[in-house]
């Protein structure tokens, strides 16, 4: 009976969709879709990417290693800062373009993210260990204050590094490589970078926390004394997840830079910091695609927002009052959404085809009940019997 | 080289607001567990309703301050009563982000209210002399704001020691469910704390208006400095509170005296030397 509804659950939802499959089409749609949407299209397409990347390594502290970060901002535009110094600064003052030839801004622009990536490393490795002495809401509270240190830095220009609020303009140049030319500040083929960086990100990502290494970093989110009783040691762990998790911020922080051509201190405030928690929530952080899934749910709903002068003006409003509704009403987010509803409707097709109509229906109507007992359910405390 | 006294009694008077709003946190910590992010916002819409209340309706400066701290007071009520309410029981992180999707609607709400210019007010007639220090003349509204600081600390000390209210606030604090075994209305007791720290948050906002221009940054800018007052002082005690808020003060009206723009970097050092000396804060741990 029960291989019986397996095989029914996999006959008629899943109808053929294996999980090789899905990520066959949406790698197929994700090649093709550049050469299709339109130019502005495939920048908010370019958005979404680079925001996944940027969650799902913030969801490696958070929903695995159970550490609420509100400062990875930092990472994001420091990398960036890095990128642009090297691209606006170092490589013209160097001379370099003597060099490399033509393939200069390629090479300016390589080497500015690794230098970037390994800068917020670098910066991720004291930041991390000073905030991983503390837990829960108080981590939440001293990342978010590191993270507004570096903003003042960066607006005040205190080492003529930033440009103070008018920050630094990166445009990548056009270069020539082996005979191929490519403009990376062509829409399309900036895409495909992006693409290229973010694809091998993920699955670097969904390697790492499905390797001891990740498994260690969600025993402690699930119970940091037994973790240590066992021989975790909690603070290392954690220390290292935090690096990992500023790392793949920053590798998304240089791919946002030349998108957006610019990197001014507004990326490293807290509300670049609040993006990736929204998008998590949004999301759900207890499945490694939750915060990807986020991204898309986030940026799309932003550019529907911008559709409509009257919300576009009070998109704050419109995102508080979705967190909100998340929190209360679907606690694991868009990825929770998607596998509750897989898991409702094969039970809706288990009853169908044992009772009929009344069976299906009767499945409804208890759901309903049970949904709306969960939703505005009385709290422990008032003392329902 | 004498005493900068000036810088001192200005560092007082910022540390006496901060003091306010960190208080309030850290009530509402102390006893709810629940880390309110939004407690910057709520000093902010206390700000503004007292300006709106004294400049635009033309009331008394004193009946403003009230107003203020009581609207900020029911806003925090139907936070609390309508939503933080249902989910105490879940991890404390989903409480942070519930307050701050708070933050997102009370500043653009406050921003739809009073657009994004910003707003001054003048300090009440009564307090509108200066008085003669040895280095100069200080103005007496501040002297006040410092007083208002030290009159709410010692108010609150008296009423959480000496009163029987004081005690069940204790009591259900140390434990919720022994103390609603013995009868406490637990759910009333939250709702009336909340109510207090968002009052004195409207308050703080409120004293703060005469003083700063009132701006859609306000609120952001506040927070940042309240949570690392609580760092510094340890989240949960008051009297850590009222240190860290010194501190902090002090920090941003002396720095500038030794190396200009220090003033927004000394907070943040003395942060980092208390989490790495004293990670639970100065006076955490204890109350």
């Amino acid at each position: 009976m029960a291989a019986d509804a397996e095989g029914l659950r996999t006959r008629v939802l899943r109808n053929g969709w294996t999980r090789e499959r899905v990520y066959a089409v949406v790698g197929v749609v994700l090649l093709v879709a550049p050469l299709v949407l339109p130019s502005f299209q495939t920048y908010v397409l370019t958005e979404v990417l680079v925001l996944a990347l940027f969650a799902t390594g913030f969801n490696l502290l958070y929903g695995y290693t159970g550490l609420l970060s509100f400062g990875h901002a930092m990472f994001y535009a420091g990398s960036g800062y890095v990128l642009a110094n090297v691209v606006v600064r170092v490589v013209p003052a160097l001379g370099l373009s003597g060099v490399f030839g033509s393939a200069t801004p390629l090479v300016a622009y390589v080497v500015g993210a690794v230098l970037g990536v390994v800068f917020v490393t670098l910066l991720a490795l004291p930041v991390g260990y000073l905030s991983v002495r503390l837990e829960e809401i108080y981590f939440a509270m001293i990342t978010l204050s590191f993270s507004m240190a570096f903003y003042t830095l960066a607006l005040k220009d205190v080492w003529g590094l930033t440009n103070g609020s008018d920050g630094l303009t990166v445009i990548l140049g056009s270069a020539e490589l082996l005979g191929f030319g490519i403009s990376l500040a062509d829409r399309v083929t900036f895409y495909y970078v992006v693409l290229a960086v973010v694809v091998p990100g993920m699955y670097a990502l969904r390697r790492l926390v499905a390797s001891p290494f990740g498994l260690v970093c969600e025993a402690v989110r699930e119970n940091s004394g037994r973790a240590a009783a066992v021989g975790v040691d909690v603070r290392r762990q954690r220390w290292a997840s935090f690096v990992l998790s500023a790392a793949f911020t920053g590798l998304a922080g240089v791919l946002i830079v030349p998108l957006h051509w610019v990197v001014a201190p507004g990326l490293a405030h807290w509300t670049t910091s609040a993006e990736p928690v929204i998008i998590t929530v949004l999301g759900g952080s207890r499945a490694f695609l939750g915060p990807a899934l986020g991204a898309v749910a986030f940026r799309y709903l932003r550019w529907i927002i911008t559709q409509f002068p009257l919300l576009e003006v009070h998109w704050q409003l419109v995102f508080g009052v979705l967190v909100l509704a998340v929190l209360l009403f679907f606690e694991r987010g868009v990825a929770g959404g998607v596998s509750a509803a897989s898991s409702w409707l094969s039970e809706l097709g288990e009853r169908y085809r044992d009772d009929g109509t009344d069976g299906a229906l009767a499945h409804v109507r208890s759901s309903l009940a049970g949904y709306r007992r969960r939703a505005f359910g009385r709290h422990p405390e008032e003392g329902s019997p | 080289m004498a005493l900068p006294i000036q810088e001192i009694l200005t560092g007082l008077s910022l540390g006496s607001r901060l003091f306010l709003i960190a208080l309030g946190l850290s009530l509402i910590f102390g006893v709810l567990g629940v880390l309110n992010f939004a407690h910057g916002v709520l000093y902010m819409v206390g700000a503004y309703v007292t300006v709106s209340v004294a400049v635009g309706l033309g009331l008394n400066f004193w009946l403003a301050v009230v107003v203020g701290g009581v609207v900020v007071g029911i806003v925090g009520v139907v936070m609390e009563m309508g939503f933080i309410r249902r989910v105490y029981d879940r991890d404390p992180l989903d409480v942070l982000i519930l307050t701050f999707a708070f933050v997102l609607i009370i500043s653009d709400l406050t921003r739809t209210v009073w657009g994004n210019q910003s707003y001054t007010m003048n300090a009440p007639e009564v307090l509108q002399f200066t008085v003669t220090l040895p280095d100069g003349r200080f103005p007496a509204y501040r002297l006040f704001v410092i007083l208002v600081g030290v009159v709410a600390m010692v108010a609150l000390w008296f009423v959480l020691q000496r009163t029987y209210v004081g005690r069940l606030v204790r009591a259900t604090s140390s434990d919720r469910d022994m103390a609603a075994l013995l009868g406490v209305d637990v759910p009333r007791l939250y709702t009336m704390v909340f109510f207090v720290g968002s009052f004195l948050a409207g308050i703080g906002g409120a004293l703060a208006a005469p003083l700063q221009a009132i701006t859609p940054g306000t609120g952001d800018q506040v927070i940042i400095d309240a949570f690392v007052v609580v760092v510094i002082g340890g989240l949960g005690s008051f009297v850590g509170a009222f240190v860290g808020a010194m501190i902090i003060g002090l920090l941003r009206s002396l720095g500038v005296l030794v190396v200009s723009g220090a003033d927004l970097f000394l907070p943040f050092l003395a942060m980092i030397l208390v989490l790495v000396f004293r990670p639970q804060g100065l006076f955490g741990g204890g109350e």
